[in-house]
């Protein structure tokens, strides 16, 4: 918001600091300013006053305010001191008549008259100020009414009296149907949310939001009615949103005011109106207040405030700096003062509000750096974050690059959002697969091979999981399948194995993958994940883990087998099978045949060709052979491998090629 | 006599042309043998002298021996120049270009995100805090009113939130995560919260629709602002490598009282870090802890929220955050 340096050192004798230093302290001690600029003679603050110092600090008297306590200045005797001068041969209920119809929604109204004006061009020392704080000009009385709102915050608003019909002020809430013309021509339909200020027939104003054309101050205006109202803060924001109407005025009640300010606000405008428009302020305030707020009071504990701050504050700095903010203090002799809030301190309600304006006044630069003395307990481990670690680690070991992509996608979903960034973001992502596609789709033109993973959550009704899903180009089944043998055994979890693919009418990714060439990967009877071609692409495999499955399935202890000092023997076996034999079912004949002089079985090839019969395909396999405790002899050697070759070949369609 | 000087003549001249086409010390070897050697014409000279008169055997002695001794000094010369040039051979063959640019090794990358995470927890770890999660979809009470922020509030044009169809809503802050841990856990407590946010905003150069937001909250006996500054100032030092210089500002969240901002100077500007402030007693009652109490007793503590992709722009010299989740592999394979 903007302020105008000058005005703000209208309010003291003494010379505030030139405005970047005022700027400075203010940023440090109040609120940020975001620019200071010199405008002719005046200098602008642009002065991000913060949400809930709103009520009293969208003024010039506030902010005046607040430099006052941090310069320790005191306030010109002159500054808001006028006289105001009633016409007692006239009364206000003479002339209009006020009726608020919800009290809740219109805590207080108040109401003056003022006969005999001459609408015209105001003086320049208005026309100035309002314009270095941004407002054009109007005429006198719409100008006067602005300045006391940038300089008290109150808005008000001034209505030709003779265009009322009946001279009748009703608050309400509009009716279904009812329009409104507002002084910048903008035509809106009201409905029965939107509280406005109705003559006897009619809608004149839109309440704290908008004034009407129709009761427009022009020249030919001779009797005014001065508005200074307190509108409740929830109708108004809400009224400004659905109508999407933002004015200074709307700003300043959606963000509350103290009812007692309507009162000194509409005698500040009166005196200047008739100072500079003529005109007989009619006697009487019409006021509609029925339930007037009173100073509440708090009590501060000072022992509280040093152990919250960090920094012991002297008594009378305490004092000094609340009273300067208008604080009333009594007690000043012990320990915990009671505290008198103004009511214009809206933000102020419990003691922890009086100890921050202590705090910052004083200067939280002030406090020192103190090491707290807490007791010594370790930190608890993690264990959702130290798997995530390791498996990134392992991924990242493998060659794979870790991306973190939008948790929405454009793709249904199941969980839908209400009110979406845009369409392409419309549903949280019930997989990582499709946004990680859109990844390799990007970089496929500049990569030979891609190997990307996320960790992250996926969305479900209303339960979210995290999943560990990598998409790769450039590689087929078979290795991506070891890199998630290396996984699990990185992780310590044994019993992997990887079973037909079958897709279940709840999968809702079945679609994703070509299940001719995928798995579902088990741990015992525990289903973990998939992995296999994608549908849309061959070129792409993928997988797609539970991480909650694999964390808690995954194990630190590893122990340590005993390395044999003993060689080991190679033999070399071939097995001639029908093409839809699977490796794994000769490999579990081999083991079992083999027994635990067999360490380890590797096949080496798979040949399947023209000069093999009946599209048979050929195996070819190391096995292994060592003991722990001694050199196998090579009689020993041979009758297992004849053993092996025998329970091979009661496979009638096996043939051990010799 | 003439044939035999002759022949001494000839001899020479024939020797020195193959001692100077000699190639390398093997070869120069062997013509040390064809002409001097046991066997040597020159051999069969100076044996045969004996046979001869007395005055032809002092002067063909002398021409033959003048011979050898020639030869011999020539076999020398030759031969220390032959291992010369084969030296320099061996050296030439052995030079070796460093220069040369390595052979590539393949290894995967980490996001810079999961870097700065990491390094986050451990400064935070190494003061006792611990690693804190929470869910991503929440609720409403959890992310706004047990917060202090009101329905209807103002305050909560502070947050752009998304809504769910499901009744829940993406958390704005992990600051929720304080009022489920506090409903749990009995102070003292320390912890930060890692994790992912959602702000309903354009995105631009420093607005993301989902970032990384760490909380942390302490909450004990006496816990005070003066705590927090040495608290955050350690992260710092620790995050960036050394002291760093840092303000605080008075600032506005509804869950804490005093609330403030901190700024870190950085390249001589400050830069906004974090928000930050002493736990407000109505956060404390809305997850069931006492707060101060006028007559002693209650808990206090601090919080703050701190963004990654800030630390991660400002560590790595990021300039752009849309950069973070845009998938591209020429920034993500830098880290």
């Amino acid at each position: 918001m903007i302020f105008s340096y000058n005005w703000l050192q209208s309010f003291f004798n003494r010379k505030l600091p030139k405005p970047d230093k005022l700027a400075e302290l203010l940023t440090m001690r109040s609120f940020e300013v975001e620019e200071v600029k010199k405008t002719g003679s005046d200098w602008v603050l642009n002065i991000d006053v913060l949400p809930n110092r709103a009520g009293d600090c969208f003024s010039h008297l506030g902010i005046a305010r607040e430099a006052a306590a941090l310069l320790n200045f005191n306030f010109a005797a002159s500054a808001g001191k006028l006289k105001l001068i009633e016409d007692k041969n006239l009364k206000a209920k003479d002339f209009v008549s006020i009726e608020v119809k919800s009290q809740s929604c219109c805590p207080r109204y108040t109401a003056r008259v003022i006969a005999d004006v001459k609408a015209g061009p105001s003086p320049k020392w208005l026309k100035d100020r309002l314009e270095v704080c941004g407002l054009n000009s109007i005429n006198n009385i719409v100008d006067a009414a602005n300045y006391v709102m940038l300089e008290t915050g109150q808005p008000l608003h001034a209505f030709d009296l003779e265009k009322l019909e009946d001279k009748k002020i009703i608050v309400r809430f509009a009716k279904e149907g009812e329009k409104i013309t507002t002084l910048d021509n903008q035509v809106f339909n009201l409905d029965s949310k939107i509280l406005v200020i109705a003559d006897a027939k009619k809608p004149v104003a839109i309440a704290g939001i908008k004034g009407g054309k129709l009761p427009e101050i022009d020249e030919s205006t001779k009797t005014i009615v001065l508005e200074s109202a307190n509108f409740d803060s929830s109708i108004i924001r809400k009224g400004s949103k659905e109508l999407n109407l933002k004015s200074d005025a709307s700003l300043r009640f959606e963000h509350k005011i103290d009812p007692n300010l309507a009162e000194t606000a509409i005698n500040k405008a009166a005196i200047l109106i008739s100072q500079i428009a003529g005109g007989k302020i009619v006697s009487g305030l019409i006021d509609f207040y029925p339930q007037k707020v009173y100073p509440k009071k708090i009590k501060l504990d000072l022992n509280y405030a040093e152990s919250l701050l960090g920094v012991k504050i002297p008594v009378m700095a305490v004092k000094d700096i609340l009273s300067r903010l208008g604080f009333k203090i009594k007690n000043l002799k012990l320990k915990i003062f009671d505290v008198e809030v103004p009511t214009f301190r809206l933000d102020v309600s419990v003691q922890e509000d009086l100890i921050e304006e202590v705090g910052r006044i004083y200067g939280y630069d002030k406090i020192p750096a103190v090491f707290p003395t807490a007791s010594l307990i370790p930190p608890q481990r993690n264990d959702n974050i130290f798997w995530a670690d390791i498996v990134k680690d392992i991924f990242r070991e493998m060659g794979f690059t870790e991306a973190y992509n939008y948790s929405f996608q454009k793709e249904l979903g199941e969980v839908e959002v209400e009110n979406p960034q845009s369409q392409e973001y419309r549903y949280l992502r019930p997989s990582l697969i499709p946004n990680l596609l859109r990844n390799i789709e990007k970089n496929i033109g500049s990569f030979n091979q891609i190997k990307i993973f996320e960790l992250g959550k996926v969305f479900r009704d209303k339960t979210e999981k995290t999943m560990l899903t990598g998409v790769v180009s450039g590689e087929d089944f078979y290795r991506l399948k070891g890199i998630m043998d290396l996984l699990f055994d990185k992780l310590g979890i044994a019993k992997v194995w990887y079973d037909d693919y079958q897709a279940t009418p709840e999968d809702s990714h079945a679609s994703l993958w070509n299940f001719k060439k995928s798995a579902e990967i088990k741990v015992g009877d525990i289903e973990v994940g998939f992995l296999g071609e994608l549908k849309n692409d061959p070129r792409l495999t993928a997988f797609d883990l539970d991480f909650e499955k694999l964390k808690t399935l995954a194990t630190e202890e590893k122990e340590y087998r005993p390395i044999s000092k003993y060689p080991a023997t190679i033999r070399d076996l071939a097995v001639l099978v029908p093409p839809l034999t699977r490796v794994e079912e000769v490999l579990n004949v081999i083991e079992t045949a083999g027994g635990s002089l067999v360490i380890d079985v590797d096949l080496f090839d798979i040949y399947q060709g023209d000069e093999i019969a009946d599209g048979k395909k050929n195996l070819a396999f190391h096995i292994i052979y060592q003991a722990q405790d001694r050199t196998l002899t090579s009689i020993e050697v041979y009758k297992i491998h004849q053993n092996i070759i025998k329970a091979l070949e009661e496979n009638p369609t096996w043939q051990v090629r010799k | 006599m003439a044939k035999t000087k002759g022949s001494l003549n000839l001899l020479k001249n024939k020797a020195k042309k193959e001692i100077d086409s000699a190639k390398d010390l093997k070869d120069l070897d062997l013509i040390y043998k064809t002409y001097l050697g046991d066997e040597s014409e020159l051999a069969q000279i100076l044996r045969s002298l004996k046979d001869l008169s007395k005055k032809k055997k002092a002067k063909i002695g002398k021409e033959a021996n003048e011979l050898k001794n020639f030869l011999k000094i020539k076999f020398t010369e030759a031969a220390a120049a032959l291992k010369e040039k084969a030296e320099k051979e061996k050296e030439m063959k052995e030079w070796f270009d460093i220069t040369v640019p390595g052979k590539k090794a393949v290894s995967g990358h980490l996001h810079p995100i999961t870097l700065v995470r990491r390094k986050t927890e451990e400064v935070f770890q190494s003061m006792g805090f611990s690693v804190i999660e929470g869910p991503e979809m929440e609720e409403e009470w959890y992310n706004f009113d047990a917060l202090n922020i009101p329905k209807n509030h103002p305050a909560r044009d502070l947050w752009d939130t998304f809504y769910l169809k499901n009744g829940l809503l993406l958390r704005t802050h992990t600051s929720p995560v304080q009022i489920r841990y506090m409903e749990k856990n009995q102070p003292p407590l320390r912890i930060i919260v890692p994790g992912r946010c959602f702000r309903h905003e354009a995105t631009d150069f420093s607005h993301e629709i989902n970032f990384y937001h760490v909380e942390g909250l302490m909450v004990g006996e006496g816990i005070s602002v003066a705590n927090f500054k040495a608290i955050i100032e350690e992260f710092f030092r620790k995050f960036f490598g050394k002291p760093m210089e840092i303000r605080f500002r008075p600032s506005y969240f509804p869950f804490v009282e005093p609330g403030f901002e901190i700024d870190m100077k950085w390249n001589n500007e400050w830069l906004e870090m974090m928000g930050a402030g002493m736990v407000h007693p109505n956060v404390f009652k809305n997850a069931g802890l006492p707060p101060h109490q006028i007559n002693g007793g209650g808990w206090q503590g601090f919080a703050f929220g701190i963004g990654l992709e800030r630390l991660a722009m400002i560590k790595y010299k990021v300039e752009d955050i849309r950069l973070f989740y845009g998938g591209d592999l020429k920034f993500l394979n830098q880290f």
